[in-house]
C-alpha cells in the first residue's frame, strides 16, 4: 500500500503578520512558516495506517526552504520518502495551482491513498484535496477523523464530521484522496536529535517546474482583522477585571 | 436584460433545512436584491415533500430528486450539481463553508470551470462584479476577493448572516425535477449518520457557558472552570483542541464541527477565536473573552475582553460572584 | 562492592533477549561523562529516601538501578515513575558513591522514550516543540523576547553584534516573557543601573539556555541546537562576565557550556550583587519590616553550592529579620518545577498526594515568616498559586530578592507598579 501525504507550509500567526506595500499580500521578509496543522494530522494518520497495515509513506511538501525542514521532520517521524515542490512566495496558498502541479506527478506514482489536511490556514480558494482528487479522477471525502482500510485494499470506511457532533460513516472505493480533519491520535513527538539526523541523511526528490496554469483566486486587498477589534477591553489587574465582569453580569441579570 | 441568477445550494438533515442554509439564503437574497439579481434555492433530496411549502427568501425553489440524494453524500452531490447549475445558468453559486460544502468545492470548480472563494464572511455585488471577503490565518487576516469570469462560487462561513432573514412572508414557486444524471456506480456510499452520544451535558441548552480553550493549559485546570460554571448555573464547553486532547468529551465541543450555541453568557477563556470556533458561538447574548494575546481574534466577536491571566482570574471571579450572590 | 561495567554487561548478555534493551541502555550511558558511575551503586537506598516524590514511585531510583542490574530496563520504560522526577538533585547530592541519578539515569530513560514517541506527556511535548521553534517554552515570538524593556522605565542597553560591555546580563525565558516575573526583571535592571554597572542584554538574539536537558528531560538534541545558537551569539559580543537571572541558566552555563567549550565567567545575580552588598546596604533607605524565610533553589543550592549570597543580600534590607525553615540549604524542599515538571503539574498531581509547592509554603508559614524570598523565577508562579490553594493569602507573600532590594533602594514604582 502506498500513501502520499501533502504538507503545506502556512504563515505562523504567533509572529506579527505584516501586509506588504502592495496592500494585497503578506510581506515576505516578515513571514515565518510552519506546517499546516491539519496536514500534520494527515501525516500522523498516514503513520498510524503504516503501523497498522504496513504501508509506504511518501511525504510531499510545498514551499521554500522551510518546506524541506518539514520533510526532515516527516522522515524522522517515519515517512519513507520525501518529495519537495518548490513554490515561489507569490503563489503560496494557491491550492488550485498546487493541485495542477501535484496531479501529473501523482498520477504516475500510483498511490492508493493521498492524504492532506481538509483545510489550510491560509487558503481562500477551493482547497487542495478536492482539486487534486478531480485532477486524478479519484473520489474525495473530507473532514475525516478516522478511517479503516479493507484488508484487500479496495475500500476504506471513513468517519466524517458533521455539525452538531454528528459523524457520517461512508464507504469509499480506493484509490482515493482524503481531507483529514484530525488524526486518530495527536501528532507524535519527535526529538530534535532525530530530526537533525534525518536532515543530514535526507534525500529529497525535487519536483520540476510546474506547467503554466490558471491560478486560484487572488486577493485585491488584504488587511489585518485585528484592526476591527470591537471588544471593550477591561483594564487593570485580576481583581479589577473580576469586579468589572461581576458588575457587567449583574447589570444583565446573569449573576 | 435577463437578471443574473444566484444559486444557493441547500443542506438538510431529517427533512429540515440547516441553519446555515437559511443564513446563506439571507445573504444571497440581500445581495441579489441590491443589484436586481434573482435567487434560486437549490435542494437535492430523495423526497421533495418536506420542502414544498417553505416561505424561503428566494425567487424560486428547485428540488432535484433521486433516491441516492437522501443523505449528504459528497460524491452524489458532486455528480449532480454541475449539471443543474449549468441548467440554471448561474452567475454565482453559494454554498455554506461546511463539512459538505468544503467537500464539493474542488469538484465544482473543475467541472464548472469557475473559481472558488472560501471562508467568506462578507458578500456583496457591484454592477456585475462579485466581491467576497475571506477570513484567513486563524481569523487574523481579511482578504477582499473578486472571483473573475462568468461564474463564481463562494463558500460562506456559518454565522455570517442572520438565519431569520432566510425566510420571508411568501412561498416562492416550486420546481421539482429528477436528477439529470444517473447516480449509479458512485465511488462513495453513505452508510449512516451517527448521532452524538448525549450522555452528559447538552451545551446547546445551557444559558451560561464557560468555554475552555488551549489557554487553560491542562486538564487539571478545568476544575477551576467547573467551579465558576457552578456559581453561574452554567456548563463548561470547549474548543476543538481541548476536546482533541481528551480533556472533555466531544459533546462539549463548540464550533464548526461541534455544537452551535446561543447562551446568554459565553465566557471564552484562553480561546484564540479561530473562525472554526467563533462560528459556533458568535450569536451568544453576551460574550466576554479572556486571552493574554491582545490581538487574539476572539476580541473581534467579544463584547468585553481582558488580557489578564485566566488561571489567576477564574478563582477570583468565582469568589466575587459567590459574594455577590450572598448579598442578594 | 563495586561492579565493573564490563562484568555487568557480560552478566546481562548471558540472560538472552530480556537483557538486550538494558544492554543498549547501559552502553549508551557508558559513553557519557560519569555514565559508568551508574554501576557503582551500592543499593543503600539513600536516594529513594531523600526523593521528595519517592513515595509515589513504583520504581524509586534505587529500584531503577536494581532493575537495570536484572536486565529489565523495559519495566522502567513502561513505568510512569520516570516522569515524576522534578530534578531536585537530592538523590545525586546524597549518593555516597556519586551516581549521577538525575542527569544520567533519569535523563537517559526519558531520552529513550522521547525517541520512541511513546508515553511522553503531551504538555511536555508542547514545551519542547515551542522551545525548539520559538526559543522559549511559552511559544511566544522570539522577536518579542525583549519587549519587557519597554515597560522598564529606563533604557536597557541591548548589545548587538560587535558591541561590548563589562557585564552581559542573561535575562532568561521566564524573566523575559512571564508577566509574573517581568517586574522582578525590571527591578534587577534598575539595581544594575543604580550601581553603575556597565551591562547589556542580548535582546531577541537570546534563546532558552536549554536548562531543559540539564535538569534531565532527555532532549539532548534540543539542548545542542540551543547551545550552538547561544554560543554563536555570545561570541559576537565582547564582555568580561555573564550575569544570570535564572539559576537554571546559571547551571547550564556553569556546568554544560563550560564542558562543551564555551567557558564563561558566570555568576547568578545574587552572587554578583552580594559582592556589592556594602554599596547596596548604603543605598537602602526604605524599610521592609518583615520576617523573611529564604527558599534555597535547587539549581543555585544543591547543584552549585550557593547558599550564602542570597542571605547576605536579604540582610542588607532594613527591617528584614531572616528566619530559617527546617529544611534549608542543602536540605531544601524543591518547589516541584524542575526537570520539566513545571509543565507536568497535572500529570504529577494525579499521581502524588500533596504538591511540593504547597508543602513548602506551609513550611514557610509555620516559621511565622511573612515573606518567602526566592531567587529562581519558576518559584514565583508556583509558590503564589500554592499560597492560594493552601489558603495562606494575606499571611504569606512570595517575593524575588531583586524586587525586595529594589524596593529598599527606592527604585520600584514609576513607569511600572
Amino acid at each position: 500500500m502506498k500513501i502520499a501525504v501533502v504538507l503545506r507550509q502556512v504563515p505562523d500567526v504567533v509572529e506579527e503578520l505584516v501586509i506588504s506595500d502592495d496592500g494585497r499580500s503578506l510581506s515576505e521578509d516578515d513571514v515565518m512558516y510552519l506546517t499546516n496543522e491539519a496536514d500534520d494530522h494527515a501525516l500522523e494518520e498516514a503513520l498510524v495506517l503504516k503501523a497498522r497495515a504496513g504501508a509506504q509513506v511518501t511525504a510531499v511538501s510545498a514551499g521554500g526552504d522551510e518546506a524541506k525542514e518539514a520533510l526532515a521532520t516527516a522522515v524522522a517521524k517515519g515517512a519513507d520518502e520525501a518529495i519537495h515542490v518548490a513554490v515561489p512566495f507569490e503563489h503560496r496558498g494557491d491550492n488550485a495551482r498546487l493541485a495542477s502541479v501535484l496531479g501529473p506527478m501523482m498520477k504516475s506514482a500510483g498511490y492508493d491513498l493521498i492524504l492532506t489536511g481538509v483545510w489550510a490556514a491560509d487558503q481562500m480558494d477551493a482547497g487542495l484535496a478536492g482539486g487534486l482528487a478531480t485532477q486524478l479522477s479519484l473520489p474525495y471525502v473530507g473532514g475525516l477523523v478516522s478511517m479503516s482500510l479493507d484488508p484487500n485494499g479496495a475500500h476504506a470506511v471513513v468517519r466524517k464530521e458533521f455539525p452538531g457532533g454528528r459523524l457520517g460513516v461512508l464507504e469509499v472505493s480506493l484509490p482515493a484522496v482524503f481531507g483529514i480533519q484530525s488524526a486518530e491520535q495527536p501528532p507524535r513527538y519527535v526529538p530534535v536529535s532525530k530530526v537533525l539526523a534525518a536532515k543530514k541523511a535526507l534525500r529529497v526528490r525535487e519536483q520540476g517546474e510546474p506547467p503554466a496554469v490558471a491560478a486560484g483566486v487572488r486577493a485585491s486587498k488584504l488587511v489585518k482583522s485585528g484592526s476591527e477589534a470591537k471588544a471593550e477591553m477591561l483594564p487593570g489587574a485580576v481583581p479589577q477585571v473580576a469586579e468589572a465582569i461581576v458588575r457587567i453580569l449583574r447589570e444583565r441579570g446573569i449573576a | 436584460m435577463i437578471p443574473r441568477e444566484v444559486v444557493v445550494v441547500a443542506e438538510h438533515v431529517g427533512g429540515l433545512l440547516t441553519d446555515v442554509t437559511l443564513e446563506i439564503l439571507a445573504g444571497a437574497y440581500e445581495m441579489a436584491r441590491s443589484v436586481g439579481w434573482r435567487v434560486t434555492c437549490l435542494i437535492l433530496a430523495e423526497d421533495p415533500k418536506p420542502f414544498q411549502a417553505l416561505p424561503l427568501a428566494a425567487d424560486r425553489v428547485v428540488v432535484v430528486t433521486d433516491p441516492l440524494l437522501g443523505s449528504p453524500n459528497p460524491a452524489a452531490y458532486a455528480r449532480v450539481l454541475p449539471h443543474v447549475v449549468k441548467d440554471l445558468s448561474a452567475r454565482l453559486v453559494v454554498l455554506g463553508n461546511t463539512s459538505l460544502g468544503i467537500d464539493l468545492a474542488g469538484a465544482l470548480s473543475h467541472d464548472l470551470g469557475a473559481p472558488v472563494v472560501s471562508g467568506c464572511v462578507g458578500l456583496r455585488a457591484e454592477g456585475d462584479r462579485i466581491i467576497a471577503t475571506s477570513r484567513l490565518c486563524g481569523g487574523k487576516l481579511l482578504a477582499q476577493v473578486e472571483p473573475p469570469g462568468e461564474l463564481g462560487i463562494v463558500l460562506v462561513m456559518p454565522g455570517t448572516f442572520h438565519r431569520e432573514l432566510g425566510m420571508r412572508d411568501a412561498v416562492p414557486p416550486l420546481d421539482i425535477r429528477s436528477s439529470p444524471v444517473p447516480l449509479d456506480n458512485l465511488p462513495v456510499r453513505f452508510v449512516e449518520l451517527q448521532e452524538p452520544k448525549m450522555g452528559d451535558v447538552d451545551v446547546t441548552k445551557a444559558s451560561v457557558l464557560i468555554a475552555a480553550g488551549r489557554g487553560v493549559q491542562s486538564k487539571e485546570n478545568l476544575v477551576l472552570l467547573e467551579a465558576l460554571a457552578k456559581e453561574l448555573g452554567g456548563a463548561v464547553c470547549a474548543t476543538r483542541p481541548v476536546v482533541d486532547q481528551g480533556w472533555l468529551p466531544r459533546t462539549r465541543q463548540v464550533g464548526r464541527s461541534g455544537m452551535t450555541v446561543k447562551p446568554r453568557l459565553y465566557l471564552a477563556l484562553g480561546v484564540s477565536g479561530a473562525p472554526e470556533h467563533t462560528e459556533g458561538m458568535k450569536a451568544s447574548g453576551l460574550i466576554v473573552a479572556v486571552n493574554k494575546d491582545p490581538d487574539a481574534p476572539i476580541f473581534d466577536v467579544a463584547h468585553y475582553g481582558a488580557t489578564a491571566d485566566l488561571l489567576e482570574l477564574v478563582p477570583v471571579l468565582t469568589e466575587k460572584i459567590r459574594e455577590a450572590k450572598g448579598t442578594q | 562492592m563495586v561492579v565493573s561495567a564490563e562484568s555487568l554487561l557480560v552478566s546481562v548478555e548471558g540472560q538472552g533477549t530480556a537483557g538486550d534493551a538494558t544492554d543498549e541502555f547501559l552502553r549508551r550511558m557508558l559513553k557519557l561523562p560519569m555514565g559508568d558511575k551508574l554501576l557503582s551503586c551500592i543499593q543503600c537506598g539513600m536516594c529513594s529516601g531523600s526523593c521528595p516524590l519517592g513515595y509515589a514511585m513504583d520504581f524509586t531510583p534505587r529500584k531503577m538501578i536494581a532493575a537495570l542490574r536484572a536486565g529489565r530496563v523495559d519495566d522502567l520504560y513502561r513505568s510512569e515513575s520516570i516522569w515524576l522526577c522534578v530534578a531536585c538533585f537530592n538523590c545525586t547530592y546524597r549518593c555516597p558513591v556519586g551516581v549521577p541519578i538525575t542527569d544520567r539515569l533519569i535523563a537517559g530513560l526519558r531520552e529513550e522514550l522521547l525517541g520512541r514517541g511513546v508515553g511522553v506527556p503531551p504538555e511536555l511535548q508542547a514545551a519542547f516543540e515551542r522551545t525548539s521553534r520559538y526559543g522559549n517554552p511559552f511559544g511566544e515570538s522570539a522577536k518579542k523576547r525583549d519587549a519587557w524593556t519597554k515597560d522598564a522605565g529606563m533604557e536597557v542597553p541591548v548589545l548587538h553584534e560587535g558591541d561590548s560591555a563589562e557585564v552581559l546580563w542573561w535575562v532568561g525565558c521566564f524573566g523575559s516573557y512571564n508577566k509574573r516575573n517581568q517586574k522582578d526583571t525590571v527591578a534587577l535592571a534598575r539595581i544594575l543601573k543604580a550601581l553603575d554597572v556597565d551591562f547589556g542584554i542580548l535582546g531577541s538574539d537570546e534563546r532558552c539556555s536549554g536548562d531543559l536537558r540539564c535538569t534531565s528531560q532527555g532532549e539532548e538534541g534540543l539542548f545542542d541546537v540551543l547551545y550552538q545558537h547561544n554560543a554563536e551569539e555570545l561570541a559576537k559580543r565582547k564582555f568580561k562576565e555573564v550575569l544570570v537571572g535564572d539559576p537554571h541558566a546559571y547551571n547550564a552555563f556553569n556546568k554544560e557550556y563550560r564542558r562543551l567549550g564555551t567557558p564563561l565567567d558566570v555568576s547568578h545575580y545574587t552572587q554578583f550583587l552580594a559582592e556589592r552588598a556594602a554599596d547596596i546596604k548604603r543605598r537602602s533607605k526604605k524599610e521592609i519590616t518583615a520576617k523573611v524565610a529564604y527558599h534555597d533553589s535547587c539549581c543555585l543550592g544543591r547543584r552549585n553550592g550557593e547558599y550564602e549570597a542570597p542571605r547576605t543580600l536579604l540582610e542588607t534590607v532594613p527591617g528584614v529579620r531572616l528566619v530559617e525553615m527546617p529544611r534549608n540549604r542543602e536540605n531544601a524542599l524543591c518547589c516541584g518545577g524542575g526537570g520539566g515538571a513545571n509543565w507536568l503539574d497535572s500529570y504529577i498531581w494525579q499521581r502524588t498526594r500533596v504538591p511540593l509547592a504547597m508543602q513548602r509554603v506551609q513550611e514557610a508559614a509555620k516559621t511565622g515568616a511573612e515573606i518567602l524570598a526566592i531567587s529562581c523565577p519558576l518559584e514565583v508562579p508556583r509558590f503564589e498559586d500554592a499560597i492560594k490553594t493552601a489558603g495562606l493569602e494575606g499571611r504569606l507573600q512570595v517575593r524575588e530578592i531583586s524586587h525586595m532590594l529594589a524596593e529598599a533602594m527606592g527604585l520600584n514604582g514609576g513607569a511600572r507598579p
